[in-house]
């Protein structure tokens, strides 16, 4: 046990490390960005000019680059993010009630394309070069392919309200295809409660975009799945398990799928970059005010102080994320704890 | 009893040609094998396909994508107008606000698919091969703090460093956009190149051409390379794909060279221009071209891993 | 067991190899089998069919094999699992990777035990104890993972995982062959005294002609797919018949001889693919006369208790065509 506690905290500490190198690493983009930090984290706008100030002052603007450092390094932990222009908020304010949306909406996709993708590349690998096989996997790498901005638009265009084929079909669903919940103007109320209105509503807002971001995923987990067990159904201890009379689904169940299952978590933590990435676009197309929109939205509003700590939320959580996965490899490996 | 052994002299060759010679037939092989996959014709036919549309393009398109057209046969306005028809026999996707037929835009695009996606991918896989190469043979401290690199930059969601490196470098014009999206994405490919070249670097022939004191360089080039190469190609072709489907995703979120055409973009107006309402088509086709674009270079790119890789053979 | 006239062949992407054709032998009770020949000659395929453990694109063409009264090759999926390690079991060569590394070895030594003969965890983890003894390995490491073991020892658990179900005939594939010479002397000391204890059936699988000496009572010497030379160990090596099995021999330097250079057979393997008319050995053989390029020479008695197919030899006859029996995989 004591070894495994030992490896655990190497890992932390490696996380730990790579978190600072990437505050360090976004210190030195935004400061190499065009023009110099003063004018960047300054409005364009003159009628931003009141936050200049303030952000100057939180940011030490004006002292040397390695105070600056040493400063924005003490922001960043005191979640003293500055103010943004646009939206004339604590950063720190903003984007931690963004992350919360995020990770709601990655959250349920992410359970739901795990479960189904896992299922999907089990099958095509058990039976390899059947039609099942062909057709998920060509279905699969198709999907795999699909921008998922575009993925998205094509199903507002399918679920929208009066799509082409509820003319067709009278019986077709729609669901909303903007926010997370609905408008004001529909009064609908704007302050959380736990009850039923709220919830269902969220939920009902999730469909979409929560299934376009599970197709887009779905397929890197169901192909590195399938090429994981495939990878070991061609080693020699299957053969032994089948040499001892072992039916094939039990071979499959005791040991393929055992042996399958941890390069498939170190990949797929591998991917987890890409699928934020894909709920980026995702809560663009679909309005869905998360880290994501609010991303582009700062982006287009060119508001620096937001987009300052952008990157550093973005990367945690996926650090954070690689963290818990090696957690889980540690439990399914025995072979970790000894490297 | 016994029979002796006979050795004929064989004339001498260069060990230039040696090394080609052995490259041809297994390029032959590997050939042929592509030849009986599925699922590497597949691929390959659609990329004949969208390579002869970009080709051909100066002579497919009716019209440059740039150009105003100065008919308004598709209009269904009270008053026709040159810009926003819908489709028509005259303009198969009908045009946009600047009166662009969207059908040539459409088929010009497929250039700037290609262009960008290969030469971002060139780039990415230079600069990932190299990274790999040298973390994974010269190891030590240089191993590590390459791999600390790489482990911050694909934490970071790809989307925000294309962005915030864009911003640096300037998507002004496709260079610029180039170099964005190749310098994003060589990590995955430096990560791929370094195992493949740790575990040659266990093989016992290294440790000989080491012990019969051949140079470092030597070693890499003559024979770490050489096998690591297939794998080098295969995954080139993939980020051929993930080139592709970036650059349509800054496209679409604005960050493009201002004269380039790229399907990204189209799709982009369409939004603006709330096409959903008269021409669906305009959003729609542009779509379906990236992504059977980028399933012919997946389809290609993984049937090629899976001949070049020993390990994917069956039982 | 007695195998009779069995032929399997492969279907690649090259072509279809003909890896095992008309291969006949038999195994008695207590007696170990050698089976010997170069890489590729269709030893282990002929190991694996008689387990039917072919891979996917692998077919028994025709031929039986009989085993206590059943022939193997026309049983169903559900009796085969039920006669593998049950009745027969196998040992793989280099079990570097034949051990399962997520489980720990008492799990997979008692698997068998727990699925062929429907016991409890306890009851088997005790017999997996006496196993572990059996073979030298200490009890304490039941719970151990393959990766805390060395070569040697993993394979001693590989012996001791083949013989947890009692099983009459064992099959070993290599089974030193990935072991430095010390581990390999302790190795085969282990299997033969198993073997004479538990009155075991054995077939010794192996490219190394020296290991075969030591152990087996009788030896078969393939080559090209098919069955050169059967009989006696001792017989075969002192007064071998056919021209390969000569070839193998003298190929071996002899310690007190004198300081020659060991002759070796010119050429290269067969492809098995484009296998040669007639003789498989006659493009190699310095014997080879016309009729050997013309016809394939059957297995046939030349001595008494020793078999051999070359032409050589006048009681040796051509094999005939016959037709292809449906064969399950």
């Amino acid at each position: 046990m004591r070894k495994v506690l030992r490896i655990m905290v190497r890992r932390t500490v490696n996380a730990a490390i790579t978190i600072f190198g990437i505050l360090c690493l976004n210190y030195v983009l935004i400061r190499l960005m065009p023009g110099n930090a003063e004018a960047n984290l300054a409005p364009h706008n003159p009628q931003y000019a009141g936050y200049l100030a303030d952000n100057i002052r939180t940011f030490g603007l004006d002292r040397s680059p390695e105070e600056q450092f040493v400063i924005y390094l003490q922001n960043a932990f005191t979640f003293n993010w500055g103010i943004s222009y646009y939206w004339k908020q604590p950063v720190a304010d903003l984007l931690l009630h963004d992350l919360s949306w995020t990770l709601l909406l990655v959250g349920m996709s992410t359970i739901f394309t795990t479960l189904i993708g896992m299922v999907v590349g089990s099958f095509a690998a058990v039976r390899r070069g059947k039609p099942f096989d062909l057709i998920s996997t060509g279905g699969t790498i198709f999907l795999y392919g699909m921008p998922i901005f575009w993925l998205g638009i094509v199903l507002q265009l399918t679920f929208q309200r009066n799509s082409v084929i509820s003319h067709v079909f009278t019986w077709w669903p729609w669901f909303p295809t903007q926010g997370y919940w609905d408008d004001p103007n529909t009064g609908f109320p704007q302050m959380w409660a736990w009850d039923w209105t709220h919830i269902s509503n969220v939920l009902w807002h999730l469909v979409l975009p929560a299934l376009t971001l599970s197709l887009g995923t779905l397929a890197g987990i169901s192909l590195v799945m399938r090429s994981s067990l495939i990878d070991v159904m061609t080693e020699d201890f299957v053969l032994t398990a089948k040499a001892k009379g072992l039916s094939d689904r039990q071979v499959l169940r005791r040991h393929i799928f055992p042996n399958g299952l941890p390069p498939m978590v170190s990949l797929i933590a591998l991917d987890i970059a890409f699928i934020f990435g894909g709920a980026y676009q995702v809560e663009w197309v679909f309005n869905y005010k998360g880290i994501g929109w609010r991303t582009i939205e700062a982006i287009g509003h060119l508001d620096f102080p937001t987009l300052q700590f952008i990157i550093v939320i973005g990367g945690v959580a996926i650090v954070l994320a690689n963290l818990f996965s090696d957690f889980l490899l540690l439990w399914l490996d025995p072979r970790i704890k000894i490297t | 009893m016994g029979a002796t052994e006979v050795v004929t002299k064989k004339p001498t060759i260069s060990p230039l040609e040696a090394t080609l010679r052995v490259a041809w037939k297994r390029a032959k092989q590997v050939g042929t094998q592509i030849y009986h996959s599925r699922n590497a014709m597949a691929g390959l036919i659609i990329l004949l396909f969208f390579a002869s549309l970009a080709i051909a393009a100066p002579w497919l398109a009716p019209y440059r994508p740039t150009q105003p057209v100065a008919d308004a046969t598709c209009s269904t306005l009270q008053v026709p107008a040159t810009y926003l028809q819908p489709p028509c026999p005259a303009h198969p996707l009908g045009t946009n606000y600047f009166s662009n037929d969207i059908y040539s835009q459409v088929i010009w695009g497929t250039q700037i698919s290609f262009i960008v996606g290969i030469a971002s991918a060139v780039v990415a896989t230079v600069v990932g091969t190299a990274v790999g190469l040298i973390s994974g043979y010269v190891g030590g401290w240089i191993d590590e703090v390459l791999m600390r690199f790489n482990d911050v930059i694909l934490s970071i969601p790809w989307l925000v460093l294309m962005i915030v490196v864009a911003a640096k470098v300037g998507v002004v014009d496709l260079t610029g956009l180039i170099l964005v999206i190749g310098l994003t994405g060589w990590s995955v490919t430096a990560r791929v190149i370094r195992s493949q070249v740790l575990s040659i670097k266990e093989r016992m022939f290294v440790e000989r051409a080491k012990m019969l004191g051949a140079p470092s360089s030597r070693i890499l080039v003559r024979h770490i390379f050489p096998n690591a190469f297939p794998l080098i190609f295969a995954n080139t072709i993939l980020t051929v794909a993930v080139s592709i489907l970036s650059e349509s995703v800054l496209a679409f979120l604005g960050l493009r060279p201002p004269e380039t055409v790229s399907w990204g973009r189209i799709i982009a107006e369409a939004i603006d221009n709330a096409a959903v309402l008269y021409n669906a088509w305009w959003l729609i086709v542009p779509g379906l071209c990236i992504v059977f674009l980028v399933f012919g270079f997946y389809l290609f790119g993984y049937a090629l891993d899976e001949i070049l890789n020993p390990r994917l053979r069956r039982r | 067991m007695e195998v009779e006239d069995l032929s399997i062949e492969y279907t690649t992407q090259a072509g279809t190899v003909r890896a095992v054709q008309g291969v006949s032998f038999e195994v008695g009770e207590g007696e170990a089998l050698g089976l010997a020949g170069e890489s590729g000659c269709g030893k282990t395929t002929t190991a694996l069919a008689i387990m039917r453990l072919l891979p996917y694109n692998g077919k028994i063409l025709r031929g039986e094999i009989r085993f206590n009264g059943r022939n193997l090759v026309k049983l169903s999926e559900r009796s085969i699992q039920r006669v593998r390690w049950a009745d027969i079991s196998i040992i793989f060569q280099g079990a570097m990777n034949s051990l399962n590394p997520v489980r720990n070895i008492g799990y997979q030594i008692a698997e068998p035990i727990i699925l062929h003969e429907k016991v409890e965890e306890p009851v088997a983890m005790k017999r997996v104890g006496e196993l572990l003894e059996l073979v030298g390995i200490n009890r304490e490491r039941i719970r151990d993972y393959p990766h805390e073991f060395s070569g040697g020892m993993r394979q001693r658990v590989m012996i001791a995982m083949a013989l947890a179900c009692n099983p009459k005939l064992v099959i070993a594939d290599e089974p030193v062959t990935a072991l430095d010479v010390m581990i390999q002397a302790q190795i085969l000391e282990l299997l033969e005294r198993l073997r004479r204890d538990l009155h075991l059936s054995m077939i010794l699988i192996s490219h190394d002609l020296s290991v075969m000496a030591e152990t087996c009572d009788k030896v078969a010497i393939m080559y090209g797919g098919k069955m050169m030379e059967l009989g006696k160990t001792v017989d075969v090596f002192t007064d071998a018949k056919h021209p390969y099995t000569q070839g193998l021999v003298a190929a071996f330097p002899d310690i007190r001889g004198q300081r020659t250079m060991p002759a070796s057979i010119p050429g290269d393997v067969p492809s098995l693919i484009n296998p040669p008319t007639g003789c498989v050995f006659h493009p190699r053989c310095k014997f080879a006369f016309d009729r050997c390029t013309a016809a394939e020479p059957a297995l046939a008695e030349v001595t008494p208790g020793r078999q051999a197919a070359c032409f050589l030899y006048p009681q040796v006859s051509e094999v005939m065509q016959r037709a292809v029996t449906t064969a399950a995989p």
